[in-house]
């Protein structure tokens, strides 16, 4: 009987004996995936959603007159000189006058009675890519304010603040669901164990009395971590994609969520998520081995 | 083992043994056991029998003094080699440590299992085991529900299945009625035929009082010879 054939009977042994905890213990760690590869998935689309945010962003600094060639190539180096922008059009008060008829479209009679220099002029800039963070946008902001001419800066603060401080709640919240799935795995697969081990001291004494190697006595509970970290992080995992479909069809439709493309894990993250928890089971179920061994 | 004649199984060297408090098992007991000799230890209960087992095995370290077991320092043993020395050691408990949620099968090939044999060797073993015993009805029943006598066999059987070279019997026939103390000891005169050596820890004057092996008596934790042993 060879080694790996002599494990796997102790193995299947072993779930067919305790099957009710093994089940307990595999359903705790999937729910621990679950939870945290939930709010995981939430941030990573909140990100890309971030990325399309910031691919749209720019600023549009009010000018109290319009400049002239020579001050608006002055006013191009300034505005360089915090930092390369993708692109710095300036729009001068008929153009705006002439944007805004657009967008009013039918009601654009409105307008009629109104001069068309009553809209200030302005430029728009458009920031680099990597210009996303709140506090690059808002630095910018306000050294754009300070420019000579200028009257104020708008970029859509209060929405995107608010949707920022929501992606940072959100990534709070994965780190804290990561701490919990840590908690739960090492945890709850080491205490699994160790109940184990306590609940077949005699059979695992007597097995170090005839002889059985660490290895032959270690191996079994290792490979219940791995099968609890693999099925725990299936279950979890499929659950979620379970779920993530069904809100997909039960909101599809014109809806603000059809605004943005929620798309779910690519498969190098699951895989990332699957080795993780069975690492963390593992390590639980090697740190009770190890102290019942050297025990 | 190369000279079965010669060479010692079991050494032990001024080997002491002290439980705390500080209750003397042992004192100063110096034997030579060598490869193929059967032994009967005899003593009063307390006298440090089973201790004297347990310090064979590496279950108990002696406080003071030198056990080799085939030349090998057991408290220098550890880990894989503790592991594949306790492989060629049989010991059958006087409390039997069978797992009683386990079938007879099952606890006898424990000890082969450790050992990697295949199946279907296992298997033959464990029948021819059981026959040799009067146990084959009980091949597939739980030890839980065995009577003393037949766990007690059981032990036995898981204790030489491995065919170890040196095999250690606690009080063999205590739950045993005549027929079965024969059956017994005709497997453990039949395994030390074949070159097993053999201690076996009794009370039970009956099943040394007719041969001709060495009788060893602890008496107050020390250890007297009162017959001299033919090799067979």
């Amino acid at each position: 009987m060879s080694f790996i054939f002599a494990v796997l009977r102790q193995v299947f042994r072993n779930f067919r004996q305790t099957w009710v905890s093994q089940l307990m213990t595999m359903l705790t760690v999937s729910l621990s995936v679950f939870i945290f590869a939930f709010f995981y998935l939430v941030y990573n689309n909140m990100l890309s959603i971030g990325d399309k945010l910031g691919y749209d962003l720019r600023l549009i600094v009010y000018l109290e007159e319009e400049p002239i060639p020579e001050l608006q190539e002055q006013l191009r180096r300034k505005i360089l000189a915090f930092d390369e922008v993708e692109d710095i059009h300036f729009v001068s008060k008929a153009e705006a006058f002439e944007r805004f008829k657009v967008q009013l479209g039918e009601d654009q009679d409105v307008l009629e009675d109104m001069p068309e220099d009553f809209l200030p002029p302005s430029i728009e800039v458009v920031p680099l890519k990597n210009l996303r963070s709140l506090n690059q946008v808002k630095l910018f902001s306000e050294y754009l304010s300070k420019l000579p001419g200028t009257i104020k800066v708008q970029y859509g603060q209060d929405w995107i603040e608010r949707f920022y401080y929501f992606t940072r709640l959100v990534s709070i919240i994965v780190v804290l669901s990561a701490g919990l799935l840590i908690l739960t795995s090492v945890f709850m697969v080491s205490y699994k164990i160790r109940l184990t081990i306590i609940g077949r001291k005699a059979e695992l004494e007597l097995l170090k009395l005839v002889g059985a190697t660490n290895s032959y006595i270690r191996t079994p509970f290792l490979i219940e971590g791995i099968l609890h970290g693999l099925l725990g992080s299936t279950l979890g995992l499929t659950s979620l994609l379970g779920l993530f479909y069904w809100i997909k069809m039960k909101f599809s439709g014109p809806g603000i969520l059809n605004i943005f493309e929620f798309s779910f894990f690519q498969p190098p993250a699951i895989v990332m998520i699957a080795i993780v928890s069975i690492l963390l089971c593992l390590t639980g179920s090697y740190t009770s081995m190890r102290k019942y061994l050297r025990a | 083992m190369s000279d079965q004649s010669t060479n010692a199984m079991v050494e032990l060297i001024k080997v002491s043994k002290t439980y705390r408090p500080n209750i003397r098992a042992l004192e100063d007991v110096s034997i030579s056991i060598r490869s193929g000799e059967m032994v009967f230890i005899t003593g009063r209960s307390g006298a440090g029998k089973t201790t004297f087992l347990k310090l064979l095995c590496k279950m108990e370290l002696p406080t003071k003094g030198l056990v080799e077991i085939d030349g090998l320092d057991i408290r220098k043993m550890q880990g894989k080699r503790l592991s594949l020395l306790r492989q060629q050691i049989g010991v059958a408990y006087q409390d039997f440590k069978l797992l009683t949620d386990r079938t007879v099968a099952e606890n006898i090939s424990i000890a082969m299992e450790v050992s990697y044999l295949k199946q279907q060797i296992v298997r033959k073993r464990v029948r021819a085991l059981l026959e040799e015993l009067d146990l084959s009805d009980k091949h597939s029943s739980m030890t839980g529900d065995l009577s003393r006598g037949e766990q007690q066999r059981v032990a036995l059987a898981r204790a030489v299945a491995n065919s170890p070279k040196l095999i250690l019997v606690d009080e063999p026939t205590g739950n045993l009625d005549a027929t079965s103390t024969g059956l017994v000891m005709d497997m453990l005169a039949a395994l030390n035929n074949s070159g097993a050596t053999i201690l076996i820890a009794t009370h039970d004057h009956t099943i040394y009082r007719d041969v001709d092996h060495r009788l060893l008596e602890l008496r107050s934790g020390q250890m007297h010879q009162l017959r001299d042993g033919v090799m067979q």
